[in-house]
């Protein structure tokens, strides 16, 4: 068991799933229970993988890779699929998160009543492709994890969402569906560019096919396909992130080998495929202009799909930047850097104008959302050790942040069905612990030293500011972000909760102000160790950053 | 002592006030009654722990690694020299006193636990600011006290003002601040350290233009938290806070962070920075000033007189002496806090015993006449007057003094325009001069104006009030900061602070107390006319101009309506371009799905259904062939034969 136990991270949540789908019982106690046991079994076996990880080694650890698919399709060579999974510093922070938001979510799905087998089925279904997105090492079986995350989010919007909830679940899925399409064509692209060395190896008869292969076969394997001298049906094709990352495996006149000179409209077509998977990953992360399914659908989205939607689903885009974007394009992502940081800082000063703008209360922290992932791109933008994990940083506290800032919009849309800013006053006299809670997770948004956000701001700025290739004045100009992120959240505070107690009830269905009692256990239970575990990481950022640095630095230094 | 044994005061020193904070805040409405004494026991144990590690003149770091990012270690340092020590004395003294203040001036509030909760979390992050080995433990720090002053101001929650003005104090701030940590993030890329040591040694190797920059964005902080134009706006509105809070954060410690901010990075900055600074600093000077002179809020005529004095330090900065600012905070810490305990005071005594919407114990037109029936306060008040005012033998003489010499000195270096400056500076004494006779005679001179309220019986307040302000009007005398009156820098407080050789010109403090003399005489001859000060002129609504924006700079017209008008916009092409552009996409789609669709039904089907038709129809010719007949068969395979090679040898 414990050798698999990544494999085992993505079963049990679908294991679960199946069991609520195939639960002969149909009382709705039963499906939550069984997807808060799931979620459970699961964080245990997150934190046993905290314990097999060894943090001073860069690089992929607890490997699994086993051959799934493998087929000879003539002279376009022999197609191999493999089922590999592994983790290293890069993903392994972004996994415990993906692990926490999951549970935060399920626990704060305990009021679900319409449904309830089709959603918790679905919500396990969506836990697992989350967790197999970020442990895959395999372009293709992302690729199948990530298209699986689309279908229950559809559902899960679409179904149980709020009032305008079918447009938010379209625009949502064809926003993400039209990424995942650039995403495949490149992928489809690599794929044909790249090839297996070890398994080419294996087919020419260099090693036998149960020997272990040596460097120097593989460096010998590679001067013979540089040379030309390996006949197209014996090449074998590969999704793998790890042949795909290394340029000696790409076939000299293939359309995204290193020394292409091949052109689309005058544009190198590596710069071009580079574009596209960006594109693809924008609209995940979201960067603007690509952003407007986001407040529509974190709107829309019922409480706890709003916790994991930016909780974590968001993560998988900035993931796919450094990975996949980065991992295969280094050189056009340097050469792109200007861009790149230019929509960053578009994306912070843009979202945070945007969320100042907003009455909704949702809406405007679906925008700080669009804000303080613009520091994710800047980060990974700047290309340096320090933007790469401020990124990571940046990510996995926005993760903890954002979930209690739904958290705490949901308190109030739980009680009153209503999250409009301006039909409440004064909160602070009749709901206290609401207050001081929101409090908390608005001053640890907006960047409070002591708090996670501001480390992530920090080192994301900071990597950008030490980039070769980026002019001072891109994160300068961010900086705007952090006096935006103050001007919003302190506006939205003062206009909610001070002041003489006051509420407008525009809803016909929940009469009276008696409904605004402060929080229940359930939501203290949830919120308080959120806040804790932000300051934590705000005040030991160690924590986060003795994972994955050694693994940003070596990779850092393998790319450039 | 080595640095080692500095380890302990470090953390003693940082982790009382914060422990205190977590207690008072966490302990409930139960604490109320102690968390006062309780609270000022603990300042004074940081005092004297203070006191004890005193080492005045050598510099002693404690550091240690926070963290490993990318290739280089962010250090955690602290330091102790002799600005530190300054600061520490000055910080938990002033603490300590507004403390005991509040306890009586507070006394009912229901939230008094919070609010020395609040007051230690700033006496945490200010040490934190005083105690910072490197800018990046500063700006943690700096953002701190952003917070413990926005809780503070905003103490009183349920009044829309005062969180109106925490949260205009907090924004406002962040705008320079976002400055500063551009400032830092630039040390980083060319130094690699904010280290103030490392950065005395290395600020050479980075080019002239470069450092210009940095300490412009530098200065920013400082423009923030000090309350320089233009983002000056939030300190008058700040005085919505409670008074004992105005004058620990708004008068003597807080807002005086920028200026020792600059103390410390003076070394950086170049003569173009140090210009614009100066700058700067008159502009707020003057502004200040003018402002106080007009107000009838007593809080803010001193809020408005703090800015001007700001103002001066940062001048002083800008001039390049760097000490003499410092002196210059140090003084005004005491007569200023002494100020405003005193106002505070007087605010106690004029609150109507019954709630009166219609009279503001705040307003100078409701006071008049106080002297007699607050024989303490009137005292205490006019010793600090004639510190701020710049009279001989009190403490402000000797530092503003020093100022203005080295004003004239600067101006001798750069020639005849240079001069402006130690003559702005006399002008604005001058007016500071005439605006603190106008508030003391407004206020205990004269008749008694406060009868417009049936309620209000001025009475003295009790000793746990009127000592902290005994103590600190006691500090505004000149003897504490040099024996000869009128030259500091022979006092010891200069070479303490490490003014090895300083000219004193004879004739400054002879001019300077002219110029004082002249506007107090003026201020006198305004109140003995029919209408002092305008004082009876019936209170009338701000007309409110087209262009009453460009007057009151940087309030909500300035700053808020700009982002507004933004956010609407940003919104709309949100809406009509990005949105549109999706729903344009989205809408045709569907469009062409019908079209799709129409054209899937009637060609493509169609096409289906002809060739069905046509099947059917060969079918039954072909049925017609089926005769049974030998030949007919034969003809059909002949003719599939035929077609069949047609069909190969066209293909």
């Amino acid at each position: 068991m414990i050798d698999h136990i990544l494999t085992l991270l993505i079963a049990i949540p679908l294991l679960g799933a199946l069991a609520v789908a195939a639960w002969p019982d149909s009382r709705p106690q039963n499906f939550r229970l069984i997807a808060l046991v799931t979620l459970i079994v699961e964080f245990l076996a997150a934190v046993t993988m905290y314990g097999l990880y060894d943090f001073s080694q860069a690089g992929f650890q607890l490997s699994e890779a086993v051959d799934w698919i493998t087929l000879p399709i003539g002279s376009l060579g022999v197609v191999s699929i493999d089922y590999a999974l592994a983790v290293d510093g890069i993903s392994f922070p972004l996994i415990l998160l993906a692990v926490l938001v999951l549970f935060v979510g399920v626990v704060s799905s305990w009021n679900i009543e319409k449904k309830t087998r089709g959603y918790f089925a679905l919500y396990l279904l969506l836990s697992g492709s989350v967790i197999g997105c970020f442990l895959a090492q395999d372009f293709f079986l992302f690729y199948l994890f990530f298209e699986f995350m689309l279908l229950p989010m559809y559902f899960l919007i679409g179904l149980w969402g709020g009032p305008r909830r079918e447009y938010a679940a379209l625009k949502f899925f064809i926003y993400t569906f039209f990424g995942s399409l650039l995403i495949l064509i490149v992928m489809i692209a690599l794929y044909l560019s790249a090839i297996d060395p070890l398994e080419t190896a294996r087919v020419v008869g260099m090693i036998g096919l149960e020997d272990p292969a040596t460097g120097d076969i593989i460096l010998q394997l590679q001067q013979w396909v540089a040379e030309g001298r390996i006949a197209p049906e014996q090449l074998v094709h590969t999704f793998r992130f790890a042949y795909l990352a290394d340029p000696a495996n790409y076939l000299p006149e293939s359309i995204l080998s290193f020394s292409s000179d091949l052109f689309i409209f005058g544009v190198p077509v590596r710069l071009l495929a580079f574009w596209f998977l960006f594109i693809g990953f924008a609209v995940k992360l979201p960067v603007v202009p690509v952003h407007t399914w986001l407040p529509d659908a974190h709107v829309e989205a019922p409480t706890p799909l709003s916790v994991v939607l930016p909780g974590i689903l968001l993560k998988i885009g900035g993931y796919g930047f450094i990975r996949i974007v980065d991992g295969f394009f280094p050189a056009e992502a340097l050469y792109s850097t200007v861009p790149l940081g230019v929509l960053g800082m578009i994306s912070i000063v843009y979202g945070g104008f945007n969320a100042l703008g907003q009455n909704d209360l949702k809406k405007m922290i679906a925008y700080s959302s669009v804000s303080h992932m613009g520091f994710v791109l800047l980060g990974v933008a700047a290309f340096t050790a320090e933007g790469i994990n401020g990124a990571i940083y940046q990510m996995v506290s926005h993760g903890v942040l954002s979930s209690m800032l739904f958290l705490l919009a949901g308190v109030i849309y739980d009680r009153t069905h209503d999250r409009m800013i301006e039909n409440y006053r004064g909160l602070i006299t009749v709901m206290p612990q609401y207050t001081i809670l929101t409090g908390i997770a608005f001053f640890a948004s907006l960047g409070l030293p002591g708090f996670s956000g501001f480390v992530g701001e920090l080192f994301t700025l900071m990597g950008a500011f030490q980039s070769e290739n980026m002019p001072v004045w891109i994160p300068a100009l961010s900086t705007l972000g952090i006096v935006l992120a103050a001007a919003y959240f302190l506006w939205t505070y003062q206009r909610m909760f001070f002041g003489s107690f006051w509420y407008r009830n525009q809803n016909t269905e929940h009469h009276t102000t008696s409904t605004l009692t402060d929080l229940t256990l359930r939501e203290k239970g949830l919120l308080i160790p959120l806040a804790i575990l932000a300051l934590l990481l705000g005040i030991l950022p160690g924590l986060l950053f003795d994972i994955t640095g050694p693994t940003v630095e070596s990779w850092i230094e393998g790319l450039r | 002592m080595p640095d080692s044994a500095y380890q302990l005061p470090a953390s003693f020193l940082l982790g009382l006030p914060l422990v205190a904070f977590l207690l008072f805040w966490l302990g409930g409405k139960g604490l109320n009654q102690v968390a006062g004494y309780a609270g000022a026991l603990i300042t004074a144990v940081g005092l004297a722990i203070s006191a004890y590690f005193a080492e005045p003149g050598v510099l002693h770091t404690v550091r240690f690694d926070w963290l490993m990012v990318g290739s280089f270690p962010i250090e955690i340092a602290f330091r102790f020299d002799t600005l530190t020590f300054i600061m520490l004395m000055v910080v938990h003294f002033v603490a300590f006193l507004v403390q005991l203040y509040s306890v009586s001036y507070l006394h009912d509030d229901e939230n008094l636990h919070r609010y020395f909760a609040f007051i230690q979390l700033f006496v945490f992050s200010m040490l934190g600011i005083v105690l910072a080995g490197n800018l990046l433990v500063m700006y943690i720090f700096w953002e701190l006290v952003g917070l413990s002053s926005y809780l503070l101001i905003g103490f009183w929650y349920k009044k829309a003002r005062p969180v109106w003005a925490a949260q205009k104090a907090f924004v406002l701030n962040r705008i320079g601040d976002a400055a500063f940590l551009t400032g830092i993030l630039m040390l980083f890329y060319y130094i690699g350290s904010t280290d103030f040591e490392v950065l005395s040694v290395t600020v050479g190797s980075i080019s002239p233009g470069v450092l210009t920059a940095i300490g412009l964005c530098l200065f920013g902080g400082c423009v923030g938290k000090s309350a320089q134009f233009p983002l000056s706006g939030w300190l008058p509105d700040a005085m919505e806070g409670p008074t004992p809070v105005s004058a620990l954060i708004h008068a003597a410690t807080m807002v005086a962070a920028g200026i020792f901010l600059l103390a410390r990075i003076s070394f950086l900055l170049t003569w173009d920075a140090r210009l614009v600074i100066t700058l700067i600093g008159m502009i707020t000077m003057l502004i200040g000033a003018v402002k106080a002179m007009r107000v009838w809020d007593i809080k803010r005529v001193l809020a408005f007189s703090t800015m001007s004095q700001l103002g001066l330090m940062v001048m002083a900065v800008g001039l390049g002496s760097w000490q003499m600012a410092f002196f210059h905070l140090t003084t005004h810490a005491f007569f200023k806090a002494g100020l405003f305990l005193s106002a505070g005071s007087v605010i106690h005594a004029v609150t109507p015993s019954q709630p009166n919407i219609n009279f503001d114990p705040q307003d100078m037109r409701n006071m008049g006449g106080l002297r007699k029936s607050l024989p303490i306060t009137y005292i205490c008040f006019l010793i600090c007057a004639s510190a701020l005012a710049g009279l001989p033998f009190f403490s402000g003489f000797l530092s503003k003094d020093a100022i203005i010499t080295e004003g004239f000195l600067w101006a001798e270096k750069y020639g005849i325009f240079g001069y402006l400056f130690p003559l702005v500076i006399l002008f604005s004494a001058g007016l500071t001069a005439y605006y603190m006779f106008r508030q003391l005679w407004l206020v205990f001179f004269g008749e008694a104006r406060y009868s417009a309220s049936a309620h209000v019986h001025p009475h003295e307040s009790p000793a746990i009030m009127w000592i902290p302000m005994v103590l600190l009007s006691g500090l505004s005398v000149f003897v504490w900061f040099s024996y000869n009156p009128f030259d500091a820098a022979s006092g010891w407080f200069l070479s303490f602070i490490g003014v090895v050789e300083s000219v004193h010109l004879s004739w400054v403090p002879i001019l300077a107390t002219l110029v004082t003399l002249v506007s107090i005489f003026l201020a006198y001859r305004a109140s003995q006319s029919e209408n002092p000060f305008e004082v009876f002129t019936p209170m009338q609504a701000p007309v409110e101009s087209k262009y009453a924006f460009l007057r009151n700079f940087s309030n909500e017209n300035y700053f808020l309506a700009p982002f507004a008008w933004i956010a609407k916009w940003s919104e709309r092409i949100e809406k009509n371009w990005i949105d549109s552009f999706v729903d344009f996409v989205g809408k045709w789609s569907v469009v062409v799905a019908h079209l799709v669709s129409w054209a899937d039904r009637n060609i493509v089907d169609g096409g289906v259904k002809f060739t069905t038709f046509s099947v059917r129809v060969a079918g039954n010719s072909v049925r017609s062939l089926q005769n049974g007949k030998i030949q007919s068969y034969f003809l059909v395979a002949i003719t599939g034969l035929l077609l069949l090679i047609l069909w190969l040898v066209a293909f």
